[in-house]
């Protein structure tokens, strides 16, 4: 199991800082094996989304098992829906996971490191809803 | 025949998000069922989320417990990464 390529998950967030410091905390918990991919703010540095930085990352998360994409807020899924929508040279399968961000990622690139494939690497970030922290 | 196994540890530094992280993909790499109790608190050893939850500190006696063919081998797998990481203080 553990040859096998690792799922990589990709953060969209509104914000470049955000995306990059969850990223190098959930590479830092997961040891490192998996490609975490930060995808924040537009294109010109604001805070916002934008399609093009997500389809970057996208390609350079997936290492042929999947890419799980893990939004910050609500607003971010309507950039990555609309990108999936359209036609092009995406890597498959895709999932979107409903999840907190922090938890999400974490959860879910413990999981890529750990062998699981995308179904339960989209499974392990959605549980994260029902985490307990206290 | 699943077997079961179980070991206890007492920590010797907190059980922060390092080393949570590792023993979660340590656990993931066996079929058996892995769980770590800590009080009255049991968490899934596969769940990160879940061992860092536990928030177990410096000092307390955590039970590593298995449930399946590679049980025994679980369980010292788990143990030695808490015995090395808390100890570091990750």
């Amino acid at each position: 199991m553990s040859l096998d390529a690792r799922v990589g998950i990709v953060l969209v967030s509104h914000s470049a800082a955000l995306a990059d410091g969850a990223a190098e905390l959930a590479a830092q918990v997961s040891g490192g094996t998996v490609a975490i991919i930060p995808a924040g703010g537009t294109d010109d540095g604001r805070l916002g989304t934008s399609a093009a930085k997500v389809e970057q990352a996208l390609k350079l998360a997936d290492g042929g098992a999947g890419v799980v994409i893990v939004p910050d807020l609500g607003s971010a899924v309507l950039t990555v829906r609309a990108l999936l929508g359209e036609p092009g040279d995406l890597p498959t399968p895709v999932e979107v996971a409903d999840a907190p961000f922090v938890e999400g990622v974490v959860a879910a690139t413990v999981a890529a490191a750990g062998g699981a494939n995308i179904k339960a690497v989209l499974a392990a970030a959605e549980e994260a809803r029902h985490a307990r922290k206290l | 025949m699943p077997a079961s196994y179980e070991e206890a540890i007492t920590l010797a530094g907190d059980l922060h998000a390092r080393p949570a992280g590792a023993l979660a993909v340590a656990a993931a790499q066996f079929s058996s069922a892995v769980s770590l109790t800590v009080g009255a608190s049991s968490a899934d050893a596969k769940s990160v989320l879940g061992v860092m939850g536990l928030g177990a500190t410096c000092g307390q006696h955590l039970t590593v417990a298995a449930e399946g063919p590679d049980a025994h081998e679980a369980v010292a797998a788990i143990i030695a990464i808490l015995a090395e990481a808390t100890r570091v203080g990750a």
